[in-house]
């Protein structure tokens, strides 16, 4: 999640500042290195994807942004614009694998959690430096947590996601120089997604901390390396540094000669001498840049597929479409339609929507394939849970982490009659002959869907459900409003009726915590269940309380694997569509370009996410 | 691709043998010495334009502008004035967008004006699409209205569909819009609306519109190169093929040709 690969070019000579200070590098692979071994199960590429192998170093690769960075300092970064750059610069205790997405050690070696999960232990990797030669130690990760993100005078978004649900935060502590402590007051272990965040040299940035250095005036790092810093002042762990920067033209970052990851065949990553990243006004430019070969990764979108895919043969490049994209897309029933109206009509409608033979009519109703084929031109697959496929903890992986079977999936069949005979099994058929079903009390079911006007793909799954729902006899009336406006009737309780939208995901289920809990502030379907829960949204509160507090993901893929059948069968709070496939394209001169997913780059950036590319 | 029967004389095929005896790419003499070859320009000047693809970054490095320029209008072969027109392409890099327009609706030799419209898409493409709609139709040479036509079709392309372009292939308000509708439905056709090799060759050679032809041929090119054709193959082909009578067939040969060269 934090890779993105950056290119050095030649051009860093004509570079605004002088190269980074970087020290020799090590003399031999140190014992704590870590290893990419892409024989192993772990490295094992999913979709049919050929396999990763050990490369050869030097080079330069080249990619694109469309906007400068505004700071190199991370830990105060708002912006993906930074952190696109920064990701690159540093490393954290812990990171996403590349292939799998599941946590894996990073800085750290290692980790035990105490019996009572209120005590986790990390044990750092020994005998690592960071890009300037300084040792890396347990100093370093205390005074990143201690002083810098739980610092109330840094201006950190990382904060928020430290605390725990008791509304304490946890303390970090040094045990020796390789070994640092981490007491919790409550288990929670999305806790350990905090422990992704880069780790920051103390020795370089404690002189800016008010609290270390009372010499400077309170809130001076968060002016800490802006854009005017001396790049040779820069230092990080992660596989690159910063070596010059050319505001609306490029950054250039150099290879970290203290990297601490290796191959098995000791060859030290990264297999690139250098990143460029090539500032471009837009997409299309970035494309058009990388169709002439001056880019050698890129993320597209499926419009771009055609382009590309006559230009793969003879121009030598690879255009890949992968599996999901995180985030869901879903058409939603509002079952508080008019609660505390008093409305005869609305209180039909509410019932209906409420009753879950309506929603599974519904699901029979979606044509997924009409979607994919029509709305994405294949590039999608069915989606069944609120759970992101990349997710490690997606009910389609049989155990966490595990490669994507769908051997769990909850699938309603796109089969009209059988979504006709819940609907007539609730009660409600055409008794007047007009083709629409009426309520007990003759009035017409009659719908109001709606959805954001200009998105095409929503608008277009709109169409082609209201041509499906009607031909089961319900009366849709399709309107497509302005974003704000739709939202504000989402969230309003009572307001909506029919909704089609779409929700960003994530790797951890515990983010979709504000959706799916009965209590959530996204729980738009049903706000009425903060006080008044159905039984399956007990049972769901529960599932994501025992998945938040067990640090055992295998026993927390189990409880979500849970939650996510049991909406899938029996609360249908959202009924989901499709899945828009992850694509690609890399210049074939890249080794282990098929690396590139959401998982490496969740920001779509450059396409390429990870530090084991090279060039062939 | 059925083998076709040779229908040059044996000094020209004894040539080509021995050229092909090389099998998958040639090295950079070979490839100068088919793209300067009087006599394969003369007989097969396809096959002297795709060696002459493959020697552009070469010239690109070596030559200056002013060479390069003269090469493209006077080179001896279609090989040399191909790899000077792409060489000047990548030497014509650097110059601004007036520098660019000037070159590309310029009153100068057609290779010239080709040469900097490669460049000048990079500032093209940021305009809006409807102005390039209207460069399309109505930019004053040739050159410049194809390279409006194709950043036109690139911004466009989230609406594409192969229905869409279908049409735009034949019936268009421009040749050059047609031609380029004709090459980006050739995309779809290995994508989104996949048709064979067999089907793309038929229509490269029989489409009911030149934009469909190109169509064709933009596909038949990545399928003659995935499927493992030797360069004796397509050299054998290129000299089969009537150039009045499938002019996108051929084209499709000789950039497979090319690319095989290359690699």
């Amino acid at each position: 999640m934090k890779r993105a690969i950056a290119l050095l070019s030649i051009l860093a000579m004509a570079g605004l500042f002088g190269i980074a200070a970087v020290g020799a590098g090590y003399e031999t692979q140190p014992a704590d290195a870590r290893i990419y071994d892409y024989s192993t199960p772990e490295w094992e590429m999913p979709d049919g994807s050929p396999a990763l192998e050990n490369g050869t170093r030097g080079g330069t690769v080249y990619v694109s942004a469309i906007s400068n960075p505004r700071k190199w300092n991370d830990v105060t970064a708002h912006e993906t614009s930074t952190t696109q750059y920064t990701n690159l610069m540093f490393d954290g205790l812990v990171d996403l694998h590349p292939v799998t997405g599941a946590l894996v050690p990073t800085l750290a070696k290692s980790w035990e959690i105490s019996e009572d999960g209120g005590t986790v232990t990390f044990h750092l990797r020994q005998g690592l430096k960071w890009s300037d030669g300084v040792d890396f130690t347990a100093d370093d990760v205390v005074f990143t947590f201690n002083d810098l993100i739980m610092n109330p005078d840094v201006e950190t978004d990382s904060r928020d996601g430290m605390e725990l649900p008791d509304g304490n935060y946890p303390v970090v502590t040094k045990i020796d120089d390789y070994t640092v402590e981490v007491k919790l007051s409550t288990i929670f272990r999305p806790i350990f997604n905090q422990f992704t965040f880069n780790i920051m040299p103390k020795h370089k940035l404690a002189q800016y901390v008010h609290k270390l250095n009372p010499d400077v005036p309170a809130g001076t790092f968060n002016e800490a390396w802006g854009l005017d810093t001396d790049p040779a002042e820069l230092c990080g762990m992660g596989p690159f540094i910063v070596a010059s920067y050319q505001p609306d033209q490029q950054v250039v970052m150099t290879r970290n000669p203290y990297y601490y990851v290796y191959d098995t065949n000791r060859t030290q990553l990264p297999y690139v001498d250098k990143y460029v990243i090539l500032t471009v006004a837009s997409q299309d430019v970035s494309l058009l840049k990388f169709r002439n070969g001056e880019l050698d990764g890129l993320g597209i979108r499926p419009s771009d597929v055609p382009l590309l895919k006559r230009e793969e043969a003879v121009k030598d490049l690879t255009v890949k479409v992968g599996g999901g994209v995180y985030g869901t897309l879903w058409v939603s029933f509002n079952e508080d339609y008019g609660l505390t109206e008093g409305d005869p009509y609305k209180d039909n409608l509410r019932n209906l929507f409420r009753d879950l033979r309506f929603r599974k009519a519904v699901s029979h109703a979606v044509d997924k394939q009409s979607i994919i084929d029509n709305l994405y031109n294949g590039l999608a697959t069915p989606q069944w849970s609120f759970v992101s496929t990349p997710s490690p903890f997606y009910a389609g992986r049989d155990y966490y982490g595990g490669p994507v079977t769908e051997s769990n999936a909850v699938t309603y069949e796109y089969d009209l009659a059988a979504a006709a005979a819940y609907l007539d099994d609730i009660g409600i058929v055409d008794t007047n002959g007009d083709g629409y079903r009426e309520f007990a009390d003759g009035s017409t079911v009659e719908i109001l869907l709606e959805t954001n006007a200009g998105n095409t793909l929503r608008e277009g799954f709109c169409l082609i459900l209201q041509e499906d729902l009607e031909a089961i006899g319900l009366k849709i009336n399709f309107q497509p409003v302005d974003f704000n406006t739709l939202v504000t009737r989402l969230l309003g309780g009572e307001l909506y009726q029919a909704a089609v939208l779409g929700l960003t995901g994530g790797d951890d289920p515990h983010g979709g915590s504000n959706v799916q809990l009965s209590t959530g502030g996204l729980h738009f379907w049903h706000y009425s269940g903060a006080e008044e829960p159905y039984d399956i949204e007990v049972r769901m509160n529960e599932l994501f309380a025992l998945g938040a507090g067990t640090f055992d993901n295998d026993e927390a893929f189990e409880y979500y694997k849970e939650a996510q059948i049991l909406f899938a069968e029996q609360m249908l709070g959202m009924v989901f569509s499709v899945n828009q496939a992850s694509t690609y394209s890399f210049q074939n001169r890249l080794g282990n370009g098929y690396i590139a997913s959401p998982i490496c780059s969740p920001s779509g950036n450059n396409g390429l996410g990870y530090d084991l590319v090279y060039l062939k | 691709m059925k083998r076709a029967t040779l229908q040059i004389g044996l000094f020209t095929l004894v040539i080509i043998a021995g050229l092909a005896f090389a099998g998958f790419g040639l090295d950079r003499n070979e490839l100068v010495a088919i793209a300067e070859s009087g006599t394969i320009n003369r007989i097969a000047p396809s096959i002297s334009m795709a060696a002459g693809t493959e020697l552009a970054k070469e010239y690109a490095e070596t030559k200056t502008q002013a060479e390069l320029e003269n090469l493209v209008m006077n080179g001896a072969t279609a090989g040399i004035r191909t790899a000077a027109r792409l060489a000047l392409s990548i030497v014509y890099s650097s110059k601004t967008v007036v520098e660019l327009t000037a070159l590309a609706t310029g009153d100068i030799d057609p290779a010239i004006r080709k040469a900097a419209t490669a460049p000048l898409q990079l500032f093209l493409v940021e305009m809006a699409a409807d102005d390039l709609y209207q460069m399309a139709i109505s930019g004053a040479t040739k050159e410049i209205r194809l390279a409006a036509a194709d950043m036109y079709y690139l911004k466009t392309r989230d609406n594409l569909t192969a229905a869409s372009l279908e049409v735009a292939a034949c019936s268009s308000d421009s040749e050059e819009l047609e031609y380029m509708a004709g090459v980006y439905l050739g995309g779809f056709y290995l994508s989104f609306n996949k048709k064979t090799m067999e089907q793309v060759e038929a229509l490269a050679k029989s489409g009911a519109c030149a934009g469909l032809k190109v169509a064709g041929a933009t596909a038949l090119t990545s399928y003659l190169i995935t499927t493992g054709l030797t360069v004796e193959d397509l050299e054998v082909a290129v000299t089969e093929i009537d150039p009045a009578k499938y002019p996108e067939l051929l084209t499709a040969y000789e950039d497979a040709l090319a690319h095989a060269y290359g690699s």
